[in-house]
């Protein structure tokens, strides 16, 4: 297999193996744009891109507009609040009303699960999910990948360590479905009240101790703990949550020396993560930044890429 | 009124242990032996299988409020379709069924445009808020058969228990959407693998389990029947099969897609699969399936829950919860259950007559001569693919459009007058 | 199903890259080595790595680069599906340099049009030619070959191939592709 044939990207959990290494072979390219005086490629010319986002977001955001500029798309940004869903219109009514302007990709956040594949479903142009809910956030997850590809090179038998709040996390969940298909070992950490048991049916390692979940990861991803988590009973404190399952610097002396710690940003510091540990030599967070600019920009030449 | 003379059916009558080859006759819209008929129309029904009329407890028909999804004509035609003779219509309307004039509306817009007969349901509480008794005498007096919160759930423990006490004193039976909330808040679907690799919000099991704890032991100490809507765990399963082993006045239904959808069928967004209580997982869709079996539940009710396209057509979180399954409920049982042979078919037929009978408190709800003639009659043998085009009913919300069932309605008789017949209604 | 028919075989091809690698050498008299080769994806890369080996056995030691002009293709979103897109190699600076565009044939000119676009996002070079082992001549933009070894006269809808052996040390011949469709 070495071509893309589908007009959307949802979720990891709908690709194959194949699939995702495509993606990640062709943003390897797309990385190489960035670094060049001119860092635009006029592959989306002539093509509208309406980054609609029924959620607030900002790096996310800002990182699909720079993707979209640097393949020269004209780009439509809508916000939730600006956009016509308070006057009581139904969200497929709202999309339709955008696709009838013959826009050719709708880059889409949303808070409801699945919102983006009940869109698709019904639209002819393209849909780039952009994080849904809890559900799929396929970008963020994709990049990650990339970026341990690029560190690390291959997946296969690779300990990789999921670290907080997962049952509310879209990129855990799109990470644990790439992941698994290009055949890394995933580990899912954090409070028992964040991290259900179910995971365990599909092949995840379920932990609840953050030594046993760092002590042979090769990657450490954390994520970010929202702190209203803890107003919904899911935790004492942010700073019991901090001390349990935050890496500290002396977390690092029960890791492996060369382990690559991941966030999908945007940090708290000293709370999930220690500013020394963010700022440390393991770090590749500014990298995952980095590589996510290329990541969409591939996402979004081989989405717009098919005839529809 | 003519006189109808079934014959060479295989006669099915539940409540007097009745399974046989025969003929029945109808006279003056009554059972009546076929030897005293003059001169009847004669039906010949060899190969078909005919039985008291289908009774369900569980209907919303949304008049007044959301006359757009369904009224109280074209919900009382899908269940003629269905094979219902009769059908208990839960008070959620807009305004609710709470008082005795909603009930006088619901019983003149049935006589005058049901074609099967609608018993009406009052509220337990005022609006259905769970918050003051309604009036429960009056609602009696209006012609209620039953009493419930249908849709939501009494959280005030010492007010059900009132309610309970006095429905008892009135002889109204409680049919009771079991729910608690904090453990639901928020859910969409049943809380468990699916909900978790969805990333969707839960709704557990033991949301209905406290409820139907507690109503089992309110039963107990009251003495008074207490009916479980929608059972849909195996631990509510569990907890019924040992109150009535007991001998605790309780009893639950079962829904025909309980019986035959687990949450996995929400993987693809299908808001049709979206209803309270959610779908639940196989290894609880067996567990009910073997509680039919056993007879711990002994109805099966179809809560047939009209929505329009538009209300469904929409993100799974902001969709409404529930199915049509009047249209649908004797095929997809006769398919899962009686097809695959977990069950004979007289025992189905009893969850879909005498055992919804029992829980309304009626007598003998048999063939027997002199009793009102409502008949449902079954092509066990028929074979087709549902087809939601062909609905009698306003909404076509069903999760089973284009699945293969057995088991067909033929023909549907209320009060000795055909209304429904090789899929027309007459 | 494809069936093939050969125009040329290994040895008619591989006098065919002789040739063209004469060209380059009489149009590049004064014997230098700061031009550049830059083969184009698929079949221009082991072409122009062929070119570079016949240039180094006469005495010159071009630079090479491979590029893929995917990003500038201008049938994007009228296709089914997209090719895979191959690495974009260019490790010398472009601007001032003399460099030659290496493709195996020359059909429409599509190809070359966007391979300039591509080739001029990387810096300001000071001359581009084109060098390609077939003609088709019938392009459909203004755009000609300077170098050029062999020409063939087919209907537009049939295919020309040029074929490498997997070590590309060797070109395996020239093929007419879907000849069987006009037999």
């Amino acid at each position: 297999m070495a071509q893309w044939k589908r007009k959307d990207l949802l979720g990891l959990y709908d690709l194959s193996a194949e699939e995702i290494t495509f993606i990640l072979d062709t943003a390897a390219e797309f990385k190489k744009v960035s670094q060049r005086r001119v860092k635009k490629v006029p592959a989306l010319r002539g093509m509208t891109v309406v980054n609609f986002f029924v959620e607030p977001s900002t790096r996310t955001r800002v990182s699909f507009e720079l993707a979209e500029q640097r393949l020269s798309a004209d780009i439509v940004n809508m916000q939730a609040q600006a956009s016509s869903l308070l006057k009581g219109e139904t969200l497929l009514d709202t999309v339709k009303n955008i696709e009838a302007l013959q826009v050719d990709l709708v880059v889409m956040r949303h808070s409801a699960p699945g919102a983006q594949n009940f869109i698709a479903k019904n639209l002819k142009c393209g849909v780039v999910n952009a994080g849904d809910g809890a559900h799929e956030h396929p970008t963020q997850a994709l990049l990650d990948l990339f970026t341990i590809r690029e560190r690390l090179g291959a997946f296969k038998g690779l300990n990789v360590s999921i670290i907080g709040d997962i049952v509310h996390s879209r990129v855990a969940r799109s990470n644990i479905w790439g992941l698994l298909k290009l055949g890394a070992n995933v580990t899912v950490a954090g409070p028992s009240t964040l991290v259900p048991r179910e995971f365990e049916e599909i092949g995840v390692r379920v932990c609840h101790n953050l030594r046993d979940a760092v002590a042979d990861a090769d990657v450490v991803n954390m994520l970010r703990i929202q702190h209203e988590r803890q107003n919904s009973g899911f935790f004492p404190s942010i700073g019991e949550y901090a001390a349990w399952f935050g890496i500290k610097t002396s977390t690092l002396r029960d890791m492996k020396p060369n382990a690559l710690i991941m966030h999908p940003g945007p940090i708290n510091r000293d709370v999930e993560l220690a500013g020394e540990v963010a700022d440390g030599p393991n770090s590749v967070i500014l990298e995952q930044v980095t590589n996510g600019l290329a990541v969409r920009m591939a996402v979004l030449f081989l989405v717009a890429g098919c005839r529809k | 009124m003519k006189e109808i003379l079934f014959k060479n059916a295989r006669v099915i009558d539940p409540a007097r242990g009745l399974d046989a080859v025969g003929d029945v006759g109808v006279s003056e819209g009554k059972f009546a032996a076929p030897e005293a008929l003059k001169s009847p129309e004669v039906v010949d029904l060899t190969g078909k299988v005919l039985s008291p009329g289908f009774i369900d407890i569980h209907v919303h028909l949304r008049q007044p409020g959301n006359t757009t999804a369904e009224t109280v004509a074209s919900g009382s035609r899908a269940a003629a379709a269905g094979g219902f003779t009769s059908i208990v219509a839960m008070p959620n309307t807009n305004p609710p069924a709470d008082t005795a004039g909603a009930i006088e509306y619901l019983r003149r817009v049935a006589e005058e445009q049901a074609v099967v007969r609608v018993l009406p349901c009052g509220n337990m509480s005022k609006g259905g808020k769970g918050e003051e008794m309604a009036g429960i005498g009056s609602l009696k007096a209006a012609g209620v058969v039953a009493l419930s919160d249908d849709g939501r759930c009494i959280q005030d423990h010492s007010l059900m228990r009132h309610v309970v006490e006095y429905a008892k004193s009135f002889g109204l039976p409680i049919l009771d959407h079991c729910e608690e909330v904090t453990l639901a808040a928020g859910g969409v679907m049943n809380e468990g693998k699916w909900s978790v690799l969805l990333g969707m919000n839960g709704i557990a099991g033991a949301s209905e389990e406290l409820i139907i704890a507690r109503n089992i032991l309110f039963a107990k100490q009251i003495g008074w029947r207490i009916h479980m809507q929608h059972v849909s765990t195996a631990g509510s399963a569990e907890m019924l099969r040992r109150a009535r082993a007991e001998g605790i006045p309780v009893s639950g239904e079962a829904t025909p897609h309980h019986l035959t959808l687990t949450d996995e069928c929400i993987k693809y967004f299908d808001t049709n699969y979206k209803m309270n209580p959610p779908l639940r997982s196989e290894s609880d869709r067996q567990a009910l399936i073997a509680a039919v079996a056993d007879g711990t539940i002994t109805v099966i009710a179809t809560d047939h829950a009209p929505h329009t396209a538009t209300a469904k057509l929409v993100e799974f979180d902001n969709a409404p919860f529930g199915i049509i399954g009047l249209e649908t409920a004797f095929p997809l049982c006769f398919t899962e259950l009686v097809a695959s042979g977990v069950i004979p078919v007289e025992k189905l037929i009893e969850k879909f007559t005498v055992g919804p009978a029992e829980v309304l408190g009626l007598r003998d709800y048999s063939l027997s001569e002199g009793n009102p003639a409502d008949v449902t009659v079954i092509d066990p043998k028929a074979e087709y693919v549902i087809d939601k085009a062909k609905f009698f009913s306003k909404s076509r919300n069903t999760p089973f459009d284009g699945r293969v069932v057995r088991g067909r309605v033929e023909m549907t008789m209320v009060g000795g007058r055909i209304v429904y017949r090789d899929g027309r209604i007459v | 199903m494809n069936s093939y028919a050969q125009l040329y075989d290994a040895e008619q091809t591989m006098r065919g890259v002789r040739e063209l690698a004469r060209q380059i050498e009489r149009h590049f008299s004064v014997p230098r080595c700061d031009f550049a080769l830059v083969g184009i994806h698929q079949m221009g890369v082991p072409l122009a790595k062929l070119l570079c080996r016949e240039l180094a056995a006469g005495g010159r030691a071009p630079e090479f680069g491979q590029l893929d002009i995917t990003m500038y293709r201008d049938d994007i979103g009228t296709r089914s599906m997209l090719p895979r897109i191959n690495e974009t190699v260019i490790p010398f600076d472009v601007n001032d340099r003399e460099i030659i565009l290496v493709d195996d044939v020359l059909s429409s000119g599509r190809t070359i049009r966007a391979a300039l676009d591509a080739l001029t996002d990387y810096g300001r070079p000071g001359l581009i030619r084109l060098a390609v082992l077939v003609d088709r001549g019938e392009p459909e933009f203004p755009i000609r070959a300077d170098f050029t070894a062999f020409r063939v006269t087919l209907p537009p809808e049939r295919k020309v191939m040029v074929r490498f052996e997997p070590d590309a040390d060797f070109p395996a011949g020239i093929f007419d592709v879907n000849w069987h469709r006009n037999q």
